[in-house]
């Protein structure tokens, strides 16, 4: 009997050993265990090079193999029979074995033991369900596309970056019991993502950054590939990734530490997908369980579809964002708040917008080498956030202002915005969440489309640290 | 199909020791290569093994249901493989010897099959399989066999590791 390789992709989730058979050269056949083979499609398989034994001899040399592979619930038997097509040692599919092999050695104890050399990739020429007797499947728990359909549906009612966002992490724990997730975005210096967004930890961890390349994240987003892993895996842990620093910071590349970022520490389950439009990677989207082996193929499917909707959304916002900045330039004029004394000289001065102040001046501090701010000696956030964040403060202190445009922002040299558009409003949203977490007495209240209010509750004694 | 090649024993041992015949009769999984003229390779499991008093000859005991295209291969001559591994360890051995011989089950051939099942599926349990699956793994062992007997002249650690591969040499 003849099955399709996408019916039995349980058997590829590494829970139970597989074995091959092999010939040489002289037709001394040979057979041995193997940790797991991966599904790449319909046609495909590919299995890990991890040392140069007898079977990858003889691979190289028939370029034939027989694999049985077993479901991991009924017990079903199924040969593969492949033929071998080439090794990949860097990549996509590369980046993906060598994520799962290392949470199959984490789970077996063998991490010192497994190391992958390369991705053997092989066509699969017939898939043979063996006689036996195997056990019905049981049906899955969480019906994945009416969920998939209605976290859609709602994306395409969201207006901003923020609704998106929100509404992509609601669905997630409303439709698939999902409950620890975080979105990053992608630094437009491509070598780090930033968190915009969590859910389900005690410390939101907006604004913590993690390296490309680095952790499950930042493996997904250089590889640009979804990567899962059902067990507990000290190697693509969080902690170690953000505890590194970019080798150099001369460019002010170093990586956000200050603060922590959010995650399980120990997940049993965890799966990131990046969030592609074509080939341009937006970010990556995030999520885990305590619970090992939480996530299936048929999740990251859904994933990957909700991941690849998110990314459109947040395209598709950003052009209507910036066409209408260009065809109505000046629609959005930047409005002063007339009610609010304007009260601030240079270096050390004190604003205050009326009303609302209680309480003595808070001291804000800018470093002007990486625009980061401190309120009260407490570190608040840096960089385009930080800078915007300062140019808001200064402008209210000069001239009472309250209400800005994005448009002034984008104008504003000094801000050194990258031309990427949408990093404008994440940026935005990360500053306000920062605010809300940790200086209440400033806030950032959305307005009206491409325009904001800042609040301010305290007196302000703005000082700029000279290097 | 060129014609394997021996090795010769290096000395009047058995390749196999009463160790390694007491793991081999352990809770273990077998499963047993072989190609047919085109050099495809088959493959199949089996349940249970015996060794002869001499430890020269091995039968390992296969149900015919799951191991047409195997057994056909070992009846038209070609030589064999197979692996013996204990899941709760890892610990494995690989088996080769250029022939096998079909022969009707023995007397006491099914109860050792049986036997077999049991054990490896106690050791899968034990391991965090359930016990569905454990069972519906090793049901075959209850199911019509044949022993597949053989000399073995190779014998290979194939526990993972660094040693993995090591051809072993008889133990006097």
């Amino acid at each position: 009997m003849t099955v399709p390789l996408s019916a039995l992709r349980a058997c590829f989730e590494g829970a139970v050993p597989a074995t091959i058979a092999t010939c040489a050269a002289d037709g001394t056949p040979n057979v041995a265990k193997l940790s797991h083979v991966h599904f790449v499609d319909d046609r495909h398989v590919a299995l890990s090079y991890q040392f140069f034994n007898k079977t990858r001899e003889n691979l190289l040399d028939r370029r034939r193999a027989t694999v049985e592979v077993i479901d991991p619930s009924s017990a079903a038997l199924y040969h593969l029979h492949l033929e071998y097509l080439r090794t990949e040692t860097e990549g996509p599919l590369f980046e993906y074995m060598k994520a799962r092999l290392a949470a199959i050695a984490s789970h077996t104890g063998m991490s010192k033991v497994f190391r992958l050399l390369g991705a053997d990739l092989f066509r699969v020429l017939r898939v043979e369900a063996m006689p036996g007797d195997a056990l019905l499947q049981p049906s899955p728990p969480a019906d994945l596309l009416a969920g998939l359909r209605a976290c859609v549906v709602a994306l395409a009612r969201c207006t901003d970056l923020a609704q998106l966002l929100e509404v992509t992490l609601t669905g997630l724990a409303q439709h698939w019991d999902v409950h620890h997730a975080m979105l990053l975005m992608l630094d437009p210096d491509q070598r780090r993502l930033y968190t915009v967004a969590s859910r389900g930890y005690p410390e939101s961890g907006v604004g913590s950054e993690v390296r490309v390349g680095e952790g499950i994240v930042g493996v997904a987003a250089g590889a640009r590939t979804p990567i899962r892993i059902g067990y507990v895996v000290q190697e693509y842990r969080y902690s170690q990734a953000t505890r590194r620093h970019f080798a150099d910071s001369a460019d002010g590349g170093a990586l956000e530490t200050e603060i922590p970022f959010p995650g399980l520490a120990d997940a049993g389950s965890q799966l990131a997908v990046p969030l592609l439009n074509g080939d341009r990677l937006l970010g990556v989207l995030y999520v885990e369980s305590p619970v090992e082996e939480r996530f299936t193929y048929q999740d990251e499917d859904a994933f990957v579809v909700l991941a690849s909707h998110l990314a459109l959304s947040i395209d598709g916002l950003s052009r209507a964002a910036d066409l209408a900045f260009e065809l109505h330039p000046v629609c959005f004029p930047a409005s002063v708040g007339p009610h609010v004394p304007a009260t601030l000289p240079e270096a050390r001065s004190t604003a205050a917008s009326g009303v609302e102040t209680s309480g003595g001046p808070i001291q804000i501090r800018h470093f002007p080498h990486d625009h980061s701010l401190f309120v009260d000696n407490e570190y608040l956030i840096k960089g385009v956030a930080g800078a915007i964040c300062w140019k808001l403060l200064r402008e209210h202190a000069e001239s009472g202002r309250a209400d800005f445009t994005n448009r002034e922002l984008r104008l504003d040299t000094s801000l050194r915005l990258p031309e990427v558009t949408d990093n404008l409003d994440a940026r935005l949203i990360l500053l306000q969440r920062r605010l809300a977490e940790r200086c209440p007495l400033l806030a950032i209240e959305k307005t009206g489309r491409g325009r904001f209010r800042l609040i301010v509750s305290r007196p302000l004694q703005l000082v700029e640290v000279s290097a | 199909m060129p014609q394997m090649v021996t090795a010769p024993l290096s000395s009047d041992c058995p390749l196999l020791d009463q160790a390694r015949v007491v793991f081999l009769l352990g809770p273990v999984s077998i499963s047993v290569a072989s190609h047919d003229a085109a050099g495809v390779p088959s493959l199949a499991r089996a349940f249970g093994c015996r060794v002869a008093e001499d430890r020269r000859e091995v039968a390992v005991l296969v149900p015919t249901r799951t191991a047409e295209a195997l057994l056909r291969d070992l009846a038209a001559g070609a030589p064999i493989a197979v692996v013996f591994s204990r899941p709760k360890t890892h610990e494995t051995l690989q088996l080769k010897a250029p022939a096998a011989r079909l022969l009707p089950l023995g007397p006491t051939d099914r109860q050792r099959m049986r036997g077999s099942g049991s054990a490896l599926a106690a050791e899968l349990i034990a391991l965090g399989y359930s016990a569905a699956f454990s069972h519906a793994l090793v049901a075959p062992s209850r199911e019509d066999a044949v022993a597949v007997a053989f000399s073995p002249i190779l014998l290979f650690d194939q526990t993972p590791g660094p040693r993995a591969g090591r051809r072993l040499e008889p133990q006097p």
